[in-house]
């Protein structure tokens, strides 16, 4: 049982500032609060590839998440761990990232996709952001009968951290476009 | 709390990563000079790699290898390209 989620959003602020910013979105002190979820972010490798412009990059993320009581009561913990890959592609102008759950694979696979792309009407100063969510119960897991539950506290507390992290996105690309500005 | 190998397992909000430090120098290099470099077109060659060495050392002294173990299998589900790579730095 898969249960996917599309969402769009477009930013005024051309592609180099929306990826740079995608980038500061968890670590930068004054958005903490609202992305107070999020508790600790390391990377855990990158590589540069000299002749393509690419650049890989892999990180964790450990995230408060409370989720349904009864999920507390088996994993004994509110805490998530993540992965998040994410690959740069500096001459097509255009950043992937793909962030999977380590927690509680067995049961449920939650995998968020998110593309930052220069706009096809305005290439040079907007970004288009799409970012597709997928939730699966694994179909022999103990939580079976419970799925529909799980997956529906799964995607609305999704949507609303994607919300609060656009929030935050648009406050960082006002902030870099205020710090370039000519004085 | 988090990746590390910690004695007390109760949640915590605040930061009590010990390469945190580290963590923030290397991140602050990083997001200079893709703001300043990459994004312009400059990626001929690796930068930041003294403060990616240190913080990387950090993490590897305090990682939780069982967690770090499957954060890299899912890795190089995403990747199935750059398994190698992941392996060999994760040493």
């Amino acid at each position: 049982m898969v249960k996917a989620y599309k969402q769009e959003h477009v930013y005024k602020h051309p592609w180099e500032r929306v990826s740079a910013a995608s980038w500061r979105k968890f670590a930068d002190p004054e958005n903490k609060r609202i992305l107070s979820h999020i508790l600790e972010v390391d990377t855990l490798n990158r590589k540069l590839d000299t002749d393509t412009g690419k650049l890989h990059t892999t990180r964790a993320l450990t995230i408060h998440a409370p989720g349904p009581w009864f999920l507390h009561r088996i994993i004994g913990q509110d805490i998530c761990h993540c992965v998040e890959s994410t690959v740069v592609d500096g001459k097509s102008r255009s950043m992937q990232l793909t962030t999977k759950n380590i927690t509680l694979k067995k049961f449920i696979e939650v995998e968020e996709r998110i593309r930052y792309d220069p706009h096809p009407e305005n290439p040079s100063a907007w970004t288009v952001c799409s970012q597709e969510t997928s939730i699966r119960i694994k179909p022999l897991s103990a939580l079976a009968s419970m799925a529909e539950k799980v997956e529906q506290k799964c995607a609305e507390k999704f949507m609303q951290n994607s919300v609060k992290g656009r929030e935050v996105m648009e406050r960082i690309c006002r902030y870099m476009e205020a710090e370039s500005a000519p004085v | 709390m988090g990746l590390l190998k910690k004695k007390d397992s109760t949640s915590t909000r605040s930061s009590t990563s010990p390469c945190a430090d580290l963590r923030t120098a290397y991140h602050n290099c990083f997001n200079k000079w893709y703001s300043e470099k990459f994004v312009k077109g400059q990626w001929d060659k690796e930068e930041c790699v003294a403060e990616w060495n240190k913080y990387r050392e950090c993490l590897s002294e305090n990682l939780d290898g069982k967690i770090l173990t499957r954060m890299l299998e899912v890795d190089s589900e995403l990747n199935p390209t750059k398994q190698a790579d992941s392996k060999e730095s994760s040493r």
